[in-house]
């Protein structure tokens, strides 16, 4: 990989202003603002039907906006490299003709398909015919087929929906291997748990819209999760102080993700304990508030008012779903 | 990156093609196939009348043409119905439209890798016939037969190909493969039977307007029509489904430019369906 982690991450490589892509009166994206850093993972999260896919094609240029502006930075020709959903690719050629095929067409030295054969540990299956690979295999040979040109930017669309735990784990390495050269990565899936321990930002998107993009830990404070702070015999240890037994539930300190640093100094400070766990919301938890804010506002009648009407998540998220009342769903 | 590589998109395409053709086994398939038809044809052709003999050299290419009249669309049409479709439903097409090769060479490259294909298969089964036929009877004459069976080889090309484009219009307009065969075969029935027996009922029923100028424009509509009359124009032959040809002025040249034509009009309208395909 060329690209070092030098590259100025501050500078998005990709970035999208204002988009909306239309076809003819479905509305795939609306006003859609979204950014691509170098040596960044971004998980591009959403139900299915959200967008995303749209998105991702707008990104490859396979559809042109039908507003907004589309930026690349340095105004060269973007390096991409594309892994489509359960794509099967040739089975009647073998491992490295497909990805001779493909290096081929993006004139790649072929050295560069025996490196990656033996990188993604297929030297042992690359004569055999594709309907003998398994799952993962083939993912494995999809993902050295997305990056034969060394990308700029990587977009894989659910490369692990399907596979085991461990050619799971055995991707996101690649993935991570990826970025700390300073490649952008991003990642549309549904597997949160696993994608939470490698992403740096996520986009969250809901019917075509922008629900919202960040940090994971952004992303907690926008959505106001409390975080938990457990530790044992919790009541006899927080007995006496009014403050924290308002704030126990279940056995657990619950606060806000903006109270936490200042909760944890007060615990240490007043009470002398250290031997607390803090579980924050996971990307599951944001993601699930998030949609069911959607949800609830989609369902709801004027009467039934959704949970949280004070926030400024809320307001945002009426001003684009509320006109669209009562259609669609969300899985 | 290596610049010293620059092999043309097309040509990767067509060579994708024609090692998946190879490798699945369907030239040796068709080419058998083929093989055997035209051998059974030329050797064994007289044996429903009782007896055994080899027939004229215009007796065989009537015979071997309107035998190959319907197997070798069929054949293009299974070569081309999923093309597009079946990339498309595993994801490749979408794949490949990534990549830096246009629409066009990948069109254009699908096409010359299923032609040679076609090409090969023909061109061994039928040249074999032909090289046994030479060398087995020792009746006919060497230029004749070579020149009989170039007409019928590069004609039988040129309808592969016209067969391989509608191939895919289909594939490229369909959601399913099974729609993409479904309406191939409608379409072979149409070209293939349906015309040709409406045309000889137009031409026995000896309509008034049925002239010359209306019958070749009949024969150059459809060019399975096209083929038949180039192989059969000429000819000494009383076949029922070809003797309207022997009223034919038709140029076999410009039979040939047409049917060209038709198979350059088709890749036309692949190429727009294929521009606009999401």
């Amino acid at each position: 990989m060329s690209h070092s982690l030098a590259v100025c991450q501050s500078q998005p490589i990709v970035s999208l202003t204002d988009v909306c892509l239309q076809f003819g009166d479905f509305a795939a994206l609306t006003k859609v603002d979204f950014e691509i850093f170098p040596g960044q993972t971004l998980a591009l999260l959403g139900h299915n039907g959200a967008g995303k896919s749209s998105l991702i094609k707008l990104i490859l240029g396979l559809y042109q906006p039908t507003r907004g502006q589309i930026n690349i930075a340095d105004k060269k020709q973007l390096n991409l490299g594309y892994l489509p959903e359960d794509v099967s690719f040739y089975d009647k050629l073998t491992g490295k003709e497909v990805l001779s095929y493909f290096a081929a067409l993006k004139q790649v030295n072929p050295s560069k398909v025996n490196q990656l054969i033996e990188e993604f540990e297929l030297g042992y299956a690359q004569h055999r015919p594709l309907k003998t690979y398994s799952k993962g295999m083939k993912q494995r040979l999809g993902v050295a087929q997305a990056i034969l040109s060394e990308p700029q930017v990587l977009l894989l669309d659910e490369p692990t929906v399907g596979l085991d735990p461990q050619a799971s784990q055995f991707l996101y390495k690649k993935i991570d291997q990826l970025k700390h050269q300073g490649c952008a990565v991003v990642v549309c899936t549904h597997e949160l748990a696993m994608i939470e321990q490698h992403l740096d930002r996520a986009f969250l998107m809901a019917k075509g819209h922008k629900l919202a993009s960040g940090t994971l830990s952004e992303l907690r404070k926008l959505s106001g999760l409390n975080t938990h702070i457990t530790m044992t015999a919790i009541e006899q240890r927080i007995k006496g102080d009014r403050y924290l037994q308002s704030l126990c539930r279940d056995n657990a300190l619950e606060v806000g993700t903006n109270q936490r640093d200042e909760m944890i100094k007060y615990l240490v400070a007043t009470k002398n304990i250290t031997d607390f766990n803090v579980l924050e919301p996971s990307l599951m938890d944001v993601y699930r508030y998030f949609m069911r804010q959607v949800f609830e506002l989609e369902t709801s009648a004027a009467t039934v008012q959704p949970s949280r009407t004070d926030t400024p998540l809320f307001q945002q998220l009426l001003r684009y779903f509320k006109p669209q009342v009562g259609k669609g769903h969300y899985e | 990156m290596n610049s010293r590589i620059s092999t043309s998109p097309i040509v990767i395409v067509a060579n994708k093609e024609l090692r998946d053709s190879l490798r699945n086994r369907w030239v040796l398939f068709m080419g058998s196939l083929f093989l055997l038809l035209s051998l059974s044809i030329t050797f064994a052709g007289s044996a429903v009348r009782g007896e055994f003999v080899l027939p004229a050299l215009t007796q065989l290419m009537s015979n071997l043409s309107t035998v190959s009249v319907f197997i070798i669309p069929l054949a293009a049409i299974l070569l081309s119905y999923d093309s597009f479709i079946g990339e498309q439903e595993s994801g490749t097409l979408l794949l490949l439209l990534t990549y830096p090769i246009s629409r066009t060479q990948i069109l254009i490259g699908k096409l010359i890798g299923h032609s040679v294909v076609m090409m090969i298969t023909i061109s061994c089964s039928f040249g074999l016939t032909a090289i046994l036929l030479y060398f087995v009877s020792g009746k006919y004459d060497a230029i004749e037969l070579l020149n009989a069976f170039v007409v019928f080889i590069t004609s039988s090309y040129l309808l592969a190909a016209y067969f391989i484009v509608l191939g895919y219009i289909v594939s490229l307009s369909v959601t399913e493969k099974a729609k993409a065969v479904a309406g191939l075969l409608f379409l072979w029935f149409l070209f293939v039977l349906v015309y040709d027996l409406l045309f000889l009922a137009i031409l026995v029923a000896d309509f008034s307007f049925v002239g010359e100028r209306v019958t070749h424009v009949l024969i150059a509509l459809n060019p399975t029509d096209l083929y038949r009359a180039i192989n059969v124009i000429n000819l000494d032959d009383t076949n029922a489904s070809v003797f309207f040809v022997n009223d034919v002025t038709l140029n076999k040249g410009v039979m040939y430019l047409v049917t060209a034509a038709w198979v350059g009009c088709l890749t036309a309208v692949s190429l727009k369906i294929f521009k606009y395909k999401h």
